[in-house]
């Protein structure tokens, strides 16, 4: 079967970590992703980890995933003879998706559909958005998260609040990009608008679910931050057992009904101290203490089979090591093993989706370019001459 | 003509708590044409009946102020109806011969045991594209296992990197964070979706499993341990190849700000305002990569002894106005104090009947020239029963006696 996006032609612009990710959903299914990335080196290329810890332009982790089935061309689109190439590429694309500083990204913007009846969809990702009076402020991943208000939300009261994981908010911004990006394509076909969308960071960030915000501005609530474990819709957060830890989202009836039971412990589903919101807080550490002695004799498969087959909301706290080898992933074939030229065999995460189910062939994974892999062949295809390219290339505009 | 990218496409959405309604919400917020048919009359995690639980201030039933329930579910109508009555599946199936896509959320096999999995819905309407959405997949061992956004958090090693680098699980805060990626993941496979059909001419049935899509987030934890057998270490907010990269006190109580200098220009201009300009001239350590790395605790020092002077919002302007990263660490009552959203007039109020005006955020993107609005405030249980039903060509009294037979309703009971 034909890839679903193999009609698409996307230009993604900045070489941020936000852009690879975004452009990588399109490229995942069949779109003709170009990777226009700056002299300067893409920041997705300089960020570890890297194989046996040696930096390598071609080698890191986040370009080795989110750059697959890509093609990379160097552009330095700050200069004149750069924007002419820019403005030729994007007459017969379908979506262009820039990562740059506000100004930088509305002179493209600009640039691109300032022909008359040419234009095309257009998305910009900035951290506050093309407009307002932070619009030029500097952020990265730890600084963008600050404002979302989840760094706050999880945290304890008194320490440091704390980031996710690295990138965790930066490819959730990327991943945004995409979903709106691929709306603005649909758009187009459909009414023949193209659309410039504006995605502020912390706007994509705080505006979804997991933010705080919404629950504090709608009824004035703020979270407890006293620890992990919540001491008021209990159990939800990480219980030791006796190998590691479970992670329970299991506060709420039915629920905590549920959860009584498989413990062998129903009693505690209708015990006033345990179910009453006024009482509830202050008998945290006796419920604690009765979930822990149950669970303090179960590996965390062996609980996790025992409390699911309950229906109850538990989960074993994984890391890296045990991530290939679970059952579920093995079955599925979550992860990928692929070649990468110069690096052999590597493995990534497998399709974010099966379009057609399980065994799905509408998603692909060819290597991840080489830095400026294809910026001779792309010039071509764009109809630059030998001699042209070469001009170009001595002046520094391409490498 | 019109000016909403997803206008004309109808979507059906039955799923629970947030991935699921937060992606319908998302086609709803672009102009989609989208309906929740919510289960009926039993009532879903969001839509609780007790008291017990926090709500949001009014006088209506408690599942209809119920704020997790609230965050994801605008712009779409509401049809409650009991799937398992002869009469419910009948509604169902009309629904669905006139709709564009069916989102599903629930563990694998429910959905077939309502007479509505990929096999028989593609012969009610063979250009219908379907996703399920269910944690794990609706294949292999843990298919038919229940989770929340946190159970996939521990699951897929996200959990095992965030937090208090020298403290253990137990103070790590869960989170739904697949929820926020998961929403759009679902939003993309959709479209995705639409625009193979219009090539094939037919419909097609997605399996989207949470787990995987927020595996696709983080390749950096997979991969320190497939390229170097490690582990990744809980980091915190720390950067081992940047100094400072942290998260500092101020003057205000548990009030936070975070500062980072990635390069020596960076920090040049941050020695400068901290009044640590020696720390980068060339004769100092400091003034090299290499040195800050080795003395990132006496540099963290240096940084609070400066922003604890300081509010985190007045620390930020001046830290930002040297082009020096700095952000405060923003609770939700500070949202209000963001000039920038405040000017980009980011907030929305709502009407709702129980609740009556209350202010939420904004979306997540602006389009141009779309106008996106809140068109439609969380929806009541059952909301539009009538409406809808009544476009499908039930009559009135029908509807009534779908009432009276509890096939359809629009409260639920304790």
């Amino acid at each position: 079967m034909e890839q679903p996006l193999v009609d698409l032609r996307v230009l993604e612009i900045g070489g941020s970590v936000a852009v690879s990710a975004a452009g990588k959903k399109f490229a995942d299914f069949g779109a003709n992703v170009i990777k226009i990335e700056p002299p300067t080196i893409s920041e997705v290329r300089k960020i570890p980890p890297f194989p046996d810890d040696n930096f390598h332009i071609d080698h890191g982790a986040m370009h080795l995933a989110f750059d697959t089935s890509k093609k990379s061309m160097i552009l330095d689109y700050s200069t004149n003879s750069g924007k002419e190439i820019l403005k030729r590429m994007s007459s017969d694309s379908d979506l262009i998706i820039i990562d740059l500083p506000a100004k930088d990204s509305e002179e493209l913007i600009n640039l691109i559909n300032s022909d008359a009846g040419s234009s095309t969809n257009i998305v910009t990702i900035t951290p506050h958005g093309m407009d307002g009076p932070y619009k030029d402020r500097v952020e990265n991943d730890l600084s963008i998260f600050g404002w979302s208000t989840r760094s706050h939300r999880h945290s304890i009261s008194g320490r440091a609040p704390l980031r996710y994981g690295p990138y965790a908010g930066i490819v959730q911004i990327g991943s945004t990009a995409a979903a709106v990006g691929i709306a603005a394509v649909w758009g187009r076909k459909a009414d023949g608008i193209a659309r410039v969308v504006d995605i502020s960071g912390v706007e994509a960030l705080m505006g979804n679910v997991d933010s705080a915000f919404f629950l504090w501005a709608v009824n004035g609530a703020t979270q407890p931050r006293s620890s992990g474990q919540s001491r008021g819709l209990y159990p939800m957060g990480a219980y030791k057992c006796k190998d590691g830890y479970m992670l329970f989202s299991a506060g709420r009836d039915p629920m905590f009904t549920k959860l009584c039971n498989a413990i062998g412990r129903p009693e505690v589903a209708k015990d006033q101290r345990f179910i009453d919101p006024e009482q509830r807080p202050s008998h945290f550490e006796d419920f604690k203490k009765i979930l822990e002695e149950w669970l303090i004799t179960k590996n965390k498969y062996e609980a996790f089979d025992h409390f699911q087959e309950h229906g109850v909301m538990a989960c074993p706290v994984l890391d890296a090591s045990e991530l290939q080898n679970d059952p579920q992933t093995v079955f599925r074939q979550s992860y990928i093993v692929r070649e990468q030229p110069g690096l052999g065999d590597i493995t990534l995460a497998g399709p974010p989706f099966r379009m057609g189910g399980l065994h799905s062939d509408s998603w692909v994974s060819t290597a991840a370019p080489n830095f400026g892999q294809h910026t001779n062949e792309i010039l071509k295809q764009y109809k630059y001459s030998n001699d042209e390219i070469i001009a170009l290339f001595r002046a520094g505009v391409t490498t | 003509m019109s000016n909403h990218s997803l206008e004309g496409i109808k979507v059906v959405e039955m799923a629970e708590a947030w991935a699921g309604p937060v992606g319908a919400s998302l086609l709803g917020d672009m102009g989609a044409d989208v309906t929740k048919i919510e289960s009926y009359p039993r009532h879903s995690l969001t839509r609780p009946t007790s008291s017990r639980y926090a709500t949001m201030p009014g006088n209506g039933p408690v599942y209809e102020r119920d704020a997790l329930h609230h965050q994801g579910n605008r712009n779409k109508k509401n049809l409650a109806m009991d799937l398992r009555t002869k009469f419910g599946k009948e509604i169902m199936r009309k629904i669905l011969s006139e709709a564009d896509v069916f989102i599903e959320g629930y563990a694998a096999g429910k959905i077939a045991q309502l007479g509505f999995d990929w096999e028989e819905v593609q012969k009610i309407n063979p250009n219908l594209i379907m996703i399920s959405i269910a944690g794990w997949g609706l294949a292999g061992p843990y298919k038919n296992m229940v989770t929340l956004g946190a159970g996939l958090d521990a699951t897929t090693g996200h959990l095992s990197v965030r937090g208090y680098p020298e403290g253990d699980f137990v103070d790590t805060h869960p989170n739904f964070h697949s929820d926020a990626t998961g929403s759009s993941t679902i939003f993309f496979a959709i479209l995705t979706a639409l625009i193979q059909r219009n090539i094939t001419g037919s419909g097609t049935f997605i399996d989207l499993s949470q787990w995987e899509a927020l595996v696709w987030q983080f390749p950096a934890i997979l991969a320190d341990w497939s390229m170097n057998k490690r582990i990744p270490a809980r980091l915190g907010n720390a950067d081992m190849h940047i100094v400072p990269h942290g998260v500092y006190k101020t003057a205000e109580d548990d009030k936070w700000i975070v500062v980072v200098a990635e390069n020596d220009d960076q920090w040049a201009r941050l020695c400068e305002v901290i009044s640590h300009s020696n720390w980068a001239d060339l004769s100092h350590a400091y003034s090299s990569i290499i040195g800050r790395l080795k003395g990132r605790k006496e540099i963290d020092e240096a940084i609070e002894q400066f922003t604890i002077k300081y509010n985190g919002f007045d620390c930020a302007d001046l830290l930002q106005k040297n082009n020096i990263l700095a952000s405060p660490v923003v609770t939700p009552p500070d949202v209000l104090l963001s000039k920038q959203l405040y000017e980009r007039d980011w907030h929305k109020t709502i009407e709702h009947k129980w609740t009556g005006p209350v202010m939420v955020g904004g979306f997540l993107w602006n389009v141009e020239p779309d106008n996106l609005d809140w068109n439609i405030p969380t929806a009541l249980v059952g909301e539009h029963n009538k409406e809808i039903l009544l476009k499908l060509g039930y009559r009135s009294d029908e509807i009534d006696a779908f009432y009276k037979k509890n096939v359809i309703g629009n409260k639920y009971s304790d």
